[in-house]
């Protein structure tokens, strides 16, 4: 689904990939997990065709929807319009098939965007990304700001789907959350993969447990 | 119909072209944070090519409509000019949609020289009224609306609204926000054009008319912080309606100050607030 | 700076070799380059597009030319044009600069416009028709009444404006301005006196194009106020754009270029056979084309970029 080859990502002068690879196959569910700053977002920027890449290959078979770190709804337009512009590009733009996967938007559905609660944000979020009726599904910092049972229900929903046959690129700072969802997870310092494999070897690593899942090593 | 009803009619018909300016300077400002000073010209342009369409024998309606659909892609060109260039910041492209506004002097010139030019409205009167400022209002009510429901309704006018209000989202859900940027250009040039076309009949226009319609339609728009529809038809009105008493009951020689007067009231009240606001 | 020390003999003579004609267009040079200069330091230090700052010019030129018309000493009066300007200034200044962008750039032009319609009313400026007859300007007993002398004085009015202007930039205020252009956050925090220093750059550039205005009363011997009008200001941010904003050598630039552009234009343009609309057309499509290739093209304006680049 996902291919990046050595992946270089410039701001100015700045360096903020400096020769990331990365695989999603396929109906995988795979996290990226690293601190603050380590560009992360970067990388999903260039995913979505936004950066340009100064060097390396990114390849993206079939649609790549997202859902960007902070939301970023449209505040002052309805729940069904955020959804409606969701399909903007796939032009099928009939709503009914996402208040079946997350019956909780329909009766926000006439609510501004703007006036909803950060979870019920992040799920509208969600739906504005399944309108595009992905095939691979990137959420950057899913989490972030949100209560547990919030983040819970998020992650089941995110399982369905998964089991649907959705492909999916995590990306959370909560890294327990991300290392229990996902079947395989890379995690980036600095703008370079430093570790990568399956997400048991990886909790099971005593630098990533140390540094990501507040253990002693 | 008495006096005051008079000036009333006529105030408000001043005003619709005022709320037209002040429209087409919104759409572009928020979609694309550009304020545009040549948005006067579009008026200029399309009046003044009415008066070449109708004495090439081109029947009225028709003439009028030519001439807003090309005010329209002058919109499209002046916007492809102004924020074309990748990394022209809003504040460059001010100064740019300036620099268009002379060049459309030039043009100007060129094709129909430096007099004031006018053409016929529609004729006769009702009640001591001109039947023209009823078209005025009646157009402007209906293509006000039509826009309105454009932005409402249409996935087209959601794409527009969620680009102003969100251009990184926009991006991230495949909408190409440079095309609606050029859109909402295209929009506010047949806008301002409409204004053109529909005032000139009762107020001459030359090629520097530009300035007190943009003006008059920035006094208009700032009530509404140039992004707020439904303010700035309020504010076109009530600058229309005000205009026209002051020119009947006191002076018209004070009539274009009031427009002037009331925007820098606005500005500095407004600038005000938000010191305090600062400040707390 | 440096140059400065050459270039002013070499200006200083060129007076002398000009046509009466061009000694005309010499003359208004200078006094466009003297209010360029100080819109050249408001709009790079203070951050701030001016669409009025011909109404400074207006205000410098109606005050010297009516205290001259009753009977003020022709230098005095012109010592009170830059005063009148610059205390104009402060007066909207207080209120109209906290305004940003695009909405100070409305808030002059509309001062502009009301000041022009004043003066267009008030029987005591002469309303449409102006103030006529005024008189020459003279010192000590001398009377300048040809177009050489008006030359120099714009020559001398140009070297005092861009000496002040160089002081002010390399001076503490001139820092803390810089400080201010770059962010404004940021000079607030440092402990700049945001406000104030912007309200001495208005006040400052309003004084130059005041006397800028002032000299030109005395030059023409006439004035209305459709010798100020909204694109004179425009005319003028064209020059402080194209020739770099901030700099006084790219305004001092900025100025002559676009003047000598639009003056061999004009010549080209009233040749014989040519339509009269002509140098009008031309005229302002000089001006379009600068501005806009200018900010499209080279946004920090030519000199700056000249100066940067090795
Ligand atoms: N638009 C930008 N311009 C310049 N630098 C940026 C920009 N966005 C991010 N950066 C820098 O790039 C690096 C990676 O940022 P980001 O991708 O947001 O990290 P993460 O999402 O992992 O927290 C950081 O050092 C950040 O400061
Ligand atoms: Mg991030």
């Amino acid at each position: 689904m996902i291919r990046v080859e050595d992946l270089v990502v410039r701001y100015g002068a700045a360096t903020a990939l400096d020769g990331v690879s990365l695989t999603v196959a396929a109906g995988e569910l795979v996290a990226l997990i690293g601190p603050n700053g380590a560009g992360k977002s970067t990388l999903v920027n260039a995913l979505a065709g936004l950066l340009r890449p100064a060097a390396g290959k990114i390849r993206v078979d079939g649609r790549l929807a997202l859902v960007p770190e902070g939301r970023h709804l449209f505040t002052p337009l309805t729940v069904d319009d955020n959804l409606r512009l969701g399909a903007w590009r796939a032009k099928n733009r009939d709503t009914g098939h996402i208040y079946e996967l997350l019956p909780e938007l329909e009766p926000l559905s006439r609510r501004p965007a703007g006036r909803l609660s950060g979870g019920q944000q992040q799920m509208v979020a969600l739906g504005r990304a399944l309108m595009a009726r992905p095939d691979v599904l990137v959420i950057d910092e899913m989490s972030l700001g949100l209560a547990p049972l919030v983040v819970r229900h998020l992650a089941d929903n995110l399982r369905e789907r998964h089991r649907d046959g959705l492909a999916v690129l995590l990306i959370e700072q909560n890294a327990r959350l991300a290392l229990e969802l996902c079947t395989r997870a890379y995690v980036l310092e600095a703008g370079r993969i430093v570790a990568e494999g399956s997400a048991a070897d990886l909790a099971g690593s005593p630098q990533v447990a140390a540094a990501y899942l507040g253990l002693e090593a | 119909m008495g006096e005051l009803a008079q000036y009333l009619v006529t105030g408000v018909g001043i005003g619709c072209a005022y709320a037209l300016t002040g429209s087409g300077l919104v759409v572009i400002y928020r979609v694309t944070r550009v304020v545009n000073f040549a948005q006067g010209s579009f008026s200029v342009f399309a009046a003044l090519t009415v008066t070449t369409l109708l004495a090439a024998g081109l029947p009225h309606g028709f003439a009028e409509t030519l001439a807003v659909l090309l005010a329209g892609v002058i919109g499209l060109i002046v916007g492809l000019v102004a924020t074309g260039k990748p990394g022209t910041t809003a504040q460059s492209a001010l100064i740019v949609t300036l620099g268009l506004g002379v060049f459309a002097y030039a043009v100007e010139i060129l094709l129909w020289g430096d007099q004031p030019r006018s053409f016929d409205g529609i004729p006769g009167s009702v009640g001591g009224i001109q039947k023209h400022y009823l078209l005025i209002i009646g157009v402007t009510a209906v293509v006000l609306g039509a826009t309105a429901l454009l932005f409402a309704r249409t996935d087209l006018g959601r794409a527009l609204t969620a680009t102003a209000a969100d251009p990184y989202a926009a991006r991230i859900v495949g909408i190409d926000v440079t095309r609606m940027g050029l859109l909402a250009f295209a929009l506010g040039g047949a806008l301002g054009g409409l204004a053109g076309v529909l005032i000139t009949p009762v107020q001459q226009v030359s090629f520097d008319s530009d300035v007190a319609l943009v003006v008059s339609g920035f006094s208009a728009a700032i009530l509404g912080n140039l992004t707020r529809p439904g303010l700035t038809l309020a504010g076109g009105l009530l600058l229309g309606v005000v205009q026209t008493l002051v020119g009947g009951y006191l002076s018209t020689s004070y009539q274009s100050e009031v427009a002037l007067i009331f925007m820098l009231a606005v500005l500095v009240a407004r600038a005000g607030r938000r010191d305090v606001l600062e400040a707390a | 700076m440096k140059w400065a020390y050459l270039g002013v003999p070499v200006v200083a003579a060129v007076p002398l070799l000009l046509t009466p004609g061009q000694l005309t267009t010499f003359v208004l040079l200078g006094l466009s380059a003297m209010t360029v200069v100080g819109l050249s330091l408001l709009m790079g230090y203070a951050g701030q597009v001016s669409l009025g700052q011909a109404s400074f010019t207006a205000i410098g030129a109606y005050t010297s030319g009516l205290l001259a018309l009753h009977h003020t000493p022709p230098l005095l009066a012109l010592a009170a044009a830059p005063i009148a300007a610059g205390l104009a200034a402060v007066v909207v200044g207080v209120p109209i600069l906290r305004l940003r962008g695009h909405q100070l750039a409305f808030a002059t032009l509309a001062l502009q416009l009301i000041l022009l319609s004043v003066l267009g009313d008030a029987d005591w400026a002469g309303g449409a028709v102006g103030l006529q007859g005024l008189p020459y300007l003279s010192i000590g007993g001398f009377e300048l009444d040809d177009d050489m002398d008006y030359a120099y004085v714009v020559l001398v009015g140009v070297l005092l404006v861009s000496l002040i202007a160089y002081h002010l930039v390399h001076s503490r205020v001139g820092r803390g301005l810089r400080a201010l252009a770059t962010g404004e956050a940021a000079a607030e925090a440092s402990g700049v006196p945001v406000g104030a220093y912007r309200l001495l750059v208005f006040a400052v550039s309003a004084a130059f194009a005041g006397l800028a205005g002032g000299i030109y009363s005395f030059f023409l011997g006439y004035l209305a106020p459709g010798s100020f009008p909204v694109l004179l200001s425009i005319e003028y941010v064209v020059m402080a754009v194209v020739g770099g904003l901030g700099s006084v050598g790219g305004a001092l630039l900025g100025a002559a270029l676009v003047t000598v552009v639009v003056q061999l234009l004009t010549t080209l343009a009233t040749q014989p056979g040519m339509p009269s609309y002509a140098p009008s057309v031309l005229s302002y499509a000089v001006y379009a084309l600068l501005l806009i290739a200018v900010v499209l093209f080279v946004p920090r304006g030519i000199v700056p970029s000249l100066r940067k680049s090795p």
